[in-house]
């Protein structure tokens, strides 16, 4: 990871836990790129960004972009939450929080909100795909109806 | 006279591992942790499926418990160095039997005060600014902590065609014993109409009715030998069994599905230490830091089967009493719960077990108690379950 780019992401995430195991998940969000470990011997993806395989122990681990096509597993509307005062965020509405299992692998989820959406018509099981938002000075991982 | 010593020679250390050491090791902490920790486990000959325990310093368990992907622990313990309580506290847990087989380590970093090269190390001055500790999760909208449990609520209501009315059952139970303990904060009837009335705080299902009730306050507790225990005042509550029980999914929207959450590593390890089984049980605490959890308990425990929590309630609900009694005989949280008693993450349910079960509770005293089951603490990543008991 050259230094430039280390100076970059850790300016663009202030107030953020960013260590050597997460950082290229975040250095491929300001490229609007989703990227999860996976171990190249086993071939399993896991969360969150370990340093080494929990299947197998191996060390040769790549993070690797993926689809962020999905579906619902499930979500919830918050009502309150640590983003008040956020643009973008409206916890008097609700936002809507999805969890979605990627098509990857069996398993294998991350979250997002969810955009161009009524919260009435959110679903569990309904295919979503990734749509990038820009919140708080950097693009965060959205889903919308796919 | 001597001290009593029963675990003289009966735990060994059987394994070592250690990292190279160096003034950059330009790893993280949680990778030389995993690579000291891996060391040790294949110099014991032994693999990740025979560790039940971690006993360590201040690098979270659960973190280095996933990384590791050690899949159950039914003990873990993170305290400050100097590193040898974690010994003590891994040879106390395998003597008495919470785990079998523990790992312990110690993680060591130079720190930015240490040295102008690590003064200059990006990644050390991010890890010591402070506030910042490491979350379950580094993903930006991680359902860590609260509302996942309104998350997984949803999907069980998803899978098992809930009604919302069952979670209100949790909290008119809940309250209802409340209105005769005088110790409870929320102490005014409740009815199943102010249940849906109460404003929604996480949709679909989550109302402020579904949540602890925030309080000041604190409970204590004093523990000793069942022999000691003889000659002191109180009648004893014996300890007759108990396990912790955490996962290896850090970060709840990983956890594969409800029955394999840290209540299912609990009960499973729970019942196998215990002699008594679930109808020898008088009294149950189920923790209610949110309503889902309490409903939860009733199948994790073995009351019920999987789903079958809410018409569990409705079958076993006492019409005249207006609260739960488990085959006409057995209450729940007969202290009014973290839902109206005040949220104590567990201490409450315990407190009132010892009264109920030294027949000091006053005027919420159920007669003829001789054993209490809890299982305090949510799905993940950890939890764990008591038995208690009297002669």
């Amino acid at each position: 990871m050259p230094d430039s780019n280390v100076k970059e992401v850790l300016e663009r995430f202030p107030n953020t836990w960013i260590d050597r195991d997460n950082f290229a998940m975040f250095e491929g969000f300001l490229e609007k790129r989703m990227l999860i470990n996976r171990c190249q011997d086993c071939q399993k993806y896991f969360q969150p960004p370990w340093p080494s395989c929990p299947n197998c122990w191996s060390e040769n681990v790549e993070p690797t972009e993926v689809s962020g096509n999905g579906v619902v597993h499930t979500f919830v509307i918050l009502h309150t939450g640590a983003l008040v005062g956020v643009e973008g965020v409206d916890y008097m509405k609700g936002y809507p929080l999805l969890v979605v299992e990627l098509e990857e692998q069996e398993g294998l989820r991350v979250t997002g909100p969810m955009v161009n959406c009524a919260n009435e018509d959110i679903r569990i099981g309904m295919p979503v795909r990734l749509n990038w938002i820009e919140r708080q000075g950097h693009p965060v991982p959205a889903f919308q109806p796919a | 006279m001597s001290p009593r010593f029963p675990v003289r020679d009966q735990v060994a250390i059987v394994g070592v591992g250690t990292t190279p050491f160096s003034r950059d090791a330009g790893k993280s902490d949680i990778a030389l942790a995993v690579e000291a920790s891996k060391n040790a486990i294949r110099d014991a000959g032994l693999t990740k499926n025979d560790i039940d325990g971690v006993s360590a310093t201040m690098l979270g368990v659960q973190h280095v418990q996933a990384a590791l992907g050690l899949e159950k622990l039914t003990y873990f313990l993170n305290c400050f160095p100097t590193f040898s309580q974690q010994i003590v506290n891994a040879m106390n847990a395998v003597f008495s039997g919470v785990c079998d087989t523990v790992l312990c380590y110690h993680t060591v970093a130079v720190s930015p005060n240490n040295s102008r090269a690590a003064a200059a190390d990006p990644f050390r001055i991010r890890a010591a600014s402070g506030g910042l500790s490491r979350p379950p999760s580094p993903w930006p909208d991680s359902l860590a902590f609260p509302p996942s449990y309104a998350a997984w609520a949803n999907r069980y209501f998803h899978e098992y065609d809930a009604k919302r009315e069952w979670l209100g059952l949790i909290a008119i139970n809940s309250r209802t014993n409340a209105m005769r303990n005088e110790h409870a904060v929320m102490r005014a009837p409740l009815t199943m109409e102010d249940y849906f009335a109460a404003r929604m705080v996480r949709g679909p299902l989550f109302g402020m009715l579904d949540m602890d009730y925030p309080v000041d306050g604190a409970d204590a507790f004093v523990v000793t030998t069942a022999e000691r225990a003889k000659d002191l005042p109180n009648k004893p509550v014996l300890i007759h069994s108990a396990v912790l029980g955490q996962t290896n999914c850090t970060v709840e929207e990983i956890l594969p599905d409800l029955e394999h959450s840290a209540h299912q590593v609990v009960m499973d390890a729970l019942w196998a230490r215990s002699e008594l089984s679930l109808q020898d049980i008088d009294l149950f605490q189920p923790y209610d830091g949110f309503s889902f959890i309490c409903l939860k308990w009733f199948e994790s425990v073995g009351y019920c089967g999987v789903g079958e929590a809410g018409p569990f309630l409705e079958d076993n609900w006492d019409k005249e009493e207006n609260r739960i009694l488990i085959g006409g005989r057995v209450p729940a949280n007969t202290h009014g719960g973290s839902l109206s008693d005040g949220g104590t993450q567990g201490s409450g349910h315990i407190r009132e077990a010892v009264l109920q079960l030294q027949g000091k509770a006053g005027n919420h005293q159920h007669p003829g108690l001789k054993s209490a089951l809890l299982g305090v603490g949510g799905f993940f990543p950890y939890s764990g379950g008591l038995i208690l008991r009297t002669e």
